[in-house]
């Protein structure tokens, strides 16, 4: 069976991950290897935590290649949470950092007018919606999940895409709007946490590993 | 008002040894049911969240979850909080490798606040609930108490809340002693002393008897989760029945068409 | 072994080889209820006794109320017919109610009064010195609740002197209390012509020396003759006993007499004359016989029906919060139990837990040695001051009731020989 490996760079918690991800009926590996990599019909990037650390631990331990030869050859690629924003340009969380530069864009704090019920981070349920007003989500990821599912954020920044092809979704936290999926070939990023998205997460999962 | 994003139920299961016990004033220890069991109908009824905590880990300087925390996150696929004798970072990492989303810490914080901005530094913020036991004083003045209600601290609620957000905490977890296993409805009052000013989300929790009481909280004590454990331990109420109620009260709920 | 290193036999008898209970965590140096009117220093006690593997009277009790030994479809049926013998049928109170508004008494007064029919009179003995919990509490059973109450405050400086005699003489401050508390009962019965009274658990529950099978306290020298306990004797004010065999606070009637203190100052705390709890057939019964009794649930029950509340936090001594809270000197009760007995407030309430299975012995055995013998410290000033006694004066007593075989000193401090282990 083809094998989907989860990226262990010390950031983020995977266990629910692998979960999630077996429970949708991939064949899981987590492996903190990169030459392991070739042997993967797809990657899974996890992330949690701040940007410029994660990416210098991510990069030191010989990632990026791994990552970006993945996305040139065409192979599945999910970044999650921080992992979505690694796919960016650049991010400017404590500094300015340099991303993967897969996606164009760049990653900044979420701009929310704070007050009651406007928290920061951004924790909690919140819904899905196609960009441009259209009515159902376009993109092999989101096949089979309607407009307006709700998923589990946990964040403060966020990704803005520079070019509106590369969302595929979009988020209304309080007063901001921001890209929650985003795509390119076959390369996405979901700043949701799919494996804490109930059953959503888990059709969104399934969809992923249906690439492979 | 009009309330910007979606409120999140979370239910709370009070564990000791094998099973999740309900008591009154954080006090007792009734017997309701099995950990996994419990969790699974809720995962199944539309919990958006679940806490696990042990409530006798400080009384006996134990930590006892690792395993019921396992085997809930096998199937079941919404954020874990999971509290009770977090001492030290490599609590921290074991629950969380267990499969725990989020740490909720009291006792130790109390005891050394350090602890907090290292385990944020360590976890991040995201992962680190403060949690605080609250007692009613006198009116608009609450006490935090530590080891599940059991030792009194001389803190004040609100001020100890809004250091444990500077110190690193991502969420703060607020019970109210008073309240809590009456069925009585929360302590607002409690909550709305901190949720206007702190920055990170705050969870209430303590008294639920009946959707208006969560209605309340959220509405007037702002609210932004609730966590509950008698209405649902009880069967009094359905997480569903409690949303669609919720809903009609102009409270965004996540209305989920069953979890699997 | 040990006693060969003592230098005189244990006080008031105490085994001579302490044991901990093989399934609970009480030693077998914990005394039985006893007739405290004859109490002076030099008395002995009856103990707990253990049974042949090692399993103490309690546990085994309490064993019966869970593994179908007792049926309590039967049990609860005999209560029916007794309470069916004494309902009122014009509105006046049909049973008696002693209690502070601890858990215990608000569970069994309401029950009678909601489930079964009865119409209750509630009497209580002030405690020394209300906590506020305790006094809160109190006015729920009664306001919450919803209940008659009669209470009884007594001559506080009598009291006083009564209960400073009794720390000075036996280290039983309470004793005075206990007395009075349980005289007082009788009395209003007597007085209001109620002649059914109910207790909540039987000693036997604790390790007094009552079986299962018996349901109401036992008051003539023909039927106590077969049991041991003496806890209850009423008879032995009759034509032959006189004041220089009566002790209060551990000094005999006739000595206060002699000081000055007034006989009617005296009088809540002697007995009724049994004569007239015989011809009034006034009965105590163990509502713990009738109806299964787990101090946890009369918590739970106090909280739900008469907004019961716990302490705010620990009692000191022990790790519990929702027992004995009304008295401010509550703390010394238990405290001069460990100093003379050796074990403290946290191995009661864990031996209790453990019998109903809240617990496992192994996390008695943790809250105990976390616990016990913790020194109540929080009304240490007032408790000194209400017995008019120094500190000074307080430790030298305390020193003195500490045995030998219990008790050694290691450099400075005093540490019990003998501690409970898994």
């Amino acid at each position: 069976m083809k094998k989907i490996f989860i990226i262990d760079y010390g950031y983020g918690n995977l266990f629910g991950l692998k979960k999630a991800l077996a429970y949708a009926g991939a064949d899981v590996v987590v492996s903190a290897y990169p030459a392991d990599f070739s042997g993967a019909a797809a990657l899974v990037l996890p992330g949690v935590g701040a940007f410029g650390e994660g990416i210098s631990e991510f990069e030191k331990r010989g990632f990026k290649k791994a990552v970006l030869d993945a996305f040139f050859s065409g192979k599945p690629l999910l970044g999650i949470c921080l992992g979505m924003q690694f796919l960016f340009d650049k991010s400017y969380e404590f500094g300015e950092h340099a991303g993967l530069g897969i996606i164009s864009g760049e990653v900044k704090q979420l701009s929310v007018q704070p007050g009651t019920f406007c928290k920061i981070p951004h924790i909690g349920w919140n819904a899905l919606w196609p960009p441009d007003g259209k009515n159902s989500f376009s993109g092999h990821l989101l096949d089979n999940v309607t407009p307006g599912s709700q998923v589990y954020f946990v964040h403060s920044f966020v990704g803005y895409a520079a070019s509106a092809a590369d969302v595929l979704a979009n988020t209304r936290y309080c007063d901001s709007v921001f890209p929650s999926v985003v795509c390119k070939a076959n390369t996405f990023g979901v700043q949701f946490h799919p494996e804490k998205s109930g059953a959503v997460g888990i059709q969104i999962l399934k969809n992923f590993i249906s690439l492979l | 008002m009009d309330i910007p994003k979606i409120i999140r139920i979370i239910p709370r299961l009070d564990i000791k040894g094998a099973n999740v016990i309900k008591g009154v004033h954080l006090e007792c220890l009734r017997v309701v049911g099995d950990p996994g069991e419990m969790a699974a109908r809720y995962y199944n009824q539309g919990a958006d969240e679940l806490i696990y905590m042990d409530v006798v880990a400080s009384l006996y300087g134990r930590n006892n979850l690792l395993n019921i925390v396992e085997k809930a996150s096998q199937n079941i696929f919404i954020p874990l909080t999971v509290g009770g004798g977090i001492r030290c970072l490599e609590d921290i990492r074991n629950i969380l490798r267990a499969g725990a989303d989020k740490v909720a810490i009291n006792t130790h914080a109390i005891k050394n606040p350090d602890f907090i901005t290292e385990a944020a530094k360590a976890f991040g913020s995201q992962c680190i609930v403060g949690s605080i036991e609250a007692k009613r004083i006198s009116s608009g003045k609450w006490e935090a108490y530590t080891d599940n209600g059991r030792v009194v601290t001389g803190l004040d609620v609100v001020e100890w809340g809004k250091r444990l957000v500077s110190l690193g905490a991502g969420e703060l977890l607020i019970t109210s002693i008073d309240q809590e296993g009456t069925s009585k409805g929360y302590d607002v009052d409690l909550i709305r002393s901190i949720a206007p000013h702190v920055c990170v989300p705050v969870i209430a929790c303590g008294g639920a008897g009946n959707p208006q009481d969560l209605t309340d909280v959220v509405k007037n004590g702002h609210a932004d989760a609730v966590a509950a454990a008698h209405i649902f331990h009880y069967n009094q109420y359905s997480i569903q029945a409690v949303k669609e109620q919720l809903k009609d009260r102009s409270i965004p709920v996540r209305m989920a068409a069953g979890n699997l | 072994m040990l006693s060969n290193q003592l230098s005189s036999p244990p006080h008031y008898g105490l085994p001579r080889q302490v044991t901990f209970c093989k399934k609970c965590v009480i030693p077998n140096t914990r005394p039985t209820a006893s007739n405290e009117y004859t109490h002076h220093h030099a008395r002995g006690h009856d103990y707990i006794s253990f049974d042949a593997d090692g399993v103490c009277s309690a546990c085994r009790f309490c064993e019966a109320k869970f593994d179908g030994t007792i049926d309590w479809l039967k049990r609860e049926n005999e209560l029916i017919s007794l309470l069916d013998r004494h309902r009122s049928r014009d509105g006046l109170y049909d049973c008696l109610v002693p209690g502070s508004g601890g858990k215990d008494s608000i569970y069994a007064s309401h029950i009678l009064k909601e489930k079964y029919g009865m119409h209750p009179l509630t009497v209580t003995w002030a405690p020394h010195l209300y906590t506020d919990i305790g006094w809160k509490n109190f006015q729920n059973w009664i306001h919450i609740g919803g209940f008659d109450n009669y209470l009884f405050t007594p001559n506080g400086e009598v009291h006083r002197l009564l209960t400073r005699n009794a720390f000075l003489n036996l280290l039983h401050p309470f004793q005075p209390f206990i007395l009075g508390q349980k005289t007082f009962a009788i009395k209003m019965a007597a007085r209001f012509g109620i002649p059914l009274v109910f207790y909540g658990p039987s000693p036997g529950e604790n390790g007094g020396n009552t079986p299962i099978t018996q349901n109401k306290y036992i008051f003539t020298d023909a039927q106590q003759a077969s049991y041991k306990s003496a806890g209850f004797r009423l008879d032995y004010i009759d034509d032959t006993a006189n004041y220089d065999q009566i002790y209060l606070g551990g000094k005999k009637v006739a000595d206060y007499l002699k000081e000055g203190v007034l006989e009617g100052s005296l009088s809540p705390y002697l007995p009724l004359d049994p004569r007239i709890t015989r011809e009034k057939n006034i009965e105590f019964h163990f509502l713990g016989y009738y109806l299964k009794w787990v101090p946890q649930e009369c918590y739970y029950y106090s909280a739900e029906h008469a907004g019961f509340e716990a302490n705010p936090m620990r009692s000191e001594g022990t790790y519990s919060k929702y027992s004995s809270l009304d008295d401010k000197i509550d703390g010394f009760f238990y405290y001069t139990t460990y100093i003379k007995f050796g074990y403290g407030r946290a191995t009661q309430d864990a031996a209790q837990e453990i019998r109903h299975r809240h617990i496992t012995r192994e996390e008695g055995v943790a809250l105990v040695n976390r616990f016990d013998g913790e020194f109540p410290q929080k009304y240490f000033k007032e408790f000194l001051e209400y017995i008019d006694v120094s500190e000074e004066k307080f430790w030298q007593t305390v020193d003195e009731f500490r045995d030998d075989s219990l008790w050694k000193k290691e450099r400075d401090s005093w540490v019990l020989r003998h501690k409970v282990a898994l």
